[in-house]
């Protein structure tokens, strides 16, 4: 199977601070489902950045999607985006828009019609059990239903790569369980690759996974 | 309300510019034809012992634009000496030429006063006068005007700037996290900055009108009604339909550079 992420010997750091990962050799495949750990501080979310063109890396290689994010171009690093579903453990969601507008987005940034778009959000919502809130404001939601609103925006336009920080980092139950629910579906039955960073992988998951954790000084591992 | 409070924001300051560039625009047109006036109004009178013709003046200064010969048969009617002829004829060979001069432009009283010393340098000019204290009075008027106007609208600018420039930081206070969002999806520059271009070009089109609205009623009833003569001659220039279109442009171009700088600052967190 074809590589979806390819590192080799990566750094990363934020500007004129010390290293965060240091040397990482890995690579993630199509259809993979990795849960990335480590100690707070750790780099995990910085790795992830990096995935999305957030974070430039310092050295190595990088290739997400056959592009490489040492030096991608900001056209490329569009198109590359809208081909994946990102979700942010603060939601991120866009508060001055519908439900239904900040589910669609990811459409709406693609140009598809009024109708297309219409008719995704209601199905995504109905799967993150949001049917009937299509008109209400985050605002109006609580912390999990925004969440499932985070979701539901991720994989509004089939990513073939979906990338989620701490997604039930603060959530109930119920929440974390219909997300948790919606990545493996989308990992099984879609072929989607999913990298989640998270603190804990949780007790019931119903697909094989990779685990990879990372040390406090910036070495990758995966944990067989 | 919202959408009240959302606008006036923009456009109370775009306002602001806007009549500070057709106050100058309006002032640039009258006090052209003012000064045309002016100058069409003045002349300075030479009188010299030999015939001179306009090269000859303008050998001396190159300001002088027009020369007219004042006719002696003339001068002697208004001086009632015109019934005996014979007399009338030796006296009239007797006296020197007398010019009108006209100038080039409306010029300074410093301007003015070397005019006058190029000239006298002439062995054939005998007198000049050039009506400098008229001249100097409604000249320091004139720029006194000029430059009371001229700090007006460079004030109301500068306000005007100002305000716009905390209009793009409550732009960004309301619409970075939006577009920060966008950006991590994928939208281009210009779709990020869409909903804030459309919103400033609704406003930016609406303050040229209001803008035009105030100089058009300013024309039509204020001006046209008015009893000063210098208002009624220059109501034309009070305001053309072409202004529409510059202050469309200029409102235009003030809001885009507004948003772009906006849009170019919002960082990726």
């Amino acid at each position: 199977m074809s590589n979806v992420i390819t590192a080799n010997d990566l750094t990363l750091s934020y500007e004129s601070d010390e290293e965060i990962i240091k040397n990482a050799n890995f690579s993630i495949k199509k259809g993979d489902f990795v849960f990335i750990t480590g100690p707070s501080g750790s780099g995990k979310s910085t790795l992830l950045k990096s995935f999305y063109g957030n974070l430039t890396p310092d050295s190595g290689t990088l290739v997400v999607g056959g592009l490489d994010m040492v030096d991608i171009k900001k056209d490329k690093l569009q198109e590359l985006r809208s081909h994946l579903g990102i979700v942010f453990q603060d939601y991120r969601l866009i508060n001055e828009w519908t439900v239904e507008k900040n589910v669609v987005l990811p459409l709406w940034i693609s140009g598809y019609s009024d109708e297309v778009q219409h008719t995704q959000a209601k199905r995504l919502l109905h799967h993150v059990k949001l049917s009937g809130k299509e008109e209400k404001y985050p605002m109006e939601l609580s912390g999990g239903e925004q969440q499932r609103v985070g979701v539901a925006r991720a994989l509004a336009k089939n990513p073939f790569l979906i990338l989620a920080d701490e997604p039930t980092g603060n959530l109930d139950e119920y929440s974390s369980n219909v997300i948790w629910d919606l990545m493996e579906n989308a990992c099984h039955q879609l072929d989607t690759t999913v990298v989640v960073v998270t603190h804990r992988i949780p007790m019931v998951f119903n697909i094989p996974y990779r685990h990879f954790t990372i040390d406090e000084n910036g070495s990758v591992y995966e944990i067989h | 309300m919202k959408f009240i409070k959302t606008h006036i924001s923009l456009i109370f300051p775009l306002v602001a510019i806007l009549l500070g560039l057709e106050f100058f625009i309006v002032f640039d047109r009258t006090t052209d034809s003012f000064e045309k006036s002016l100058k069409n109004g003045y002349s300075m009178m030479v009188v010299s012992k030999n015939e001179m013709s306009i090269d000859d003046f303008k050998s001396w200064d190159e300001h002088v634009e027009q020369v007219i010969e004042l006719e002696k048969s003339k001068i002697l009617e208004r001086l009632n000496m015109t019934k005996e002829s014979k007399s009338q004829k030796e006296f009239e060979a007797s006296l020197p030429n007398f010019y009108s001069l006209k100038l080039d432009g409306y010029l300074t009283v410093k301007q003015l006063e070397e005019v006058k010393l190029n000239l006298q340098k002439s062995e054939d000019i005998v007198s000049i006068e050039s009506f400098q204290s008229a001249y100097q009075s409604k000249y320091e008027l004139f720029s006194f005007i000029k430059l009371a106007f001229q700090t007006f609208i460079v004030f109301m600018s500068i306000i005007g700037f100002f305000l716009i420039i905390k209009q793009m930081e409550v732009w960004n206070f309301l619409h970075a996290q939006r577009m920060k969002v966008m950006e991590i999806f994928g939208a281009s520059l210009f779709l990020r900055s869409k909903v804030l271009i459309n919103m400033a070009l609704i406003d930016a089109i609406i303050s040229a009108l209001i803008t035009s609205a105030i100089f058009y009623a300013i024309q039509n009833v204020w001006v046209r009604g008015s009893q000063m003569e210098i208002l009624k001659e220059n109501v034309d220039a009070m305001f053309a339909f072409t202004d529409i279109l510059i202050l469309l442009v200029a409102s235009i171009v003030v809001v885009m550079i507004a948003v772009y700088l906006v849009v170019v600052n919002v960082k990726e967190e």
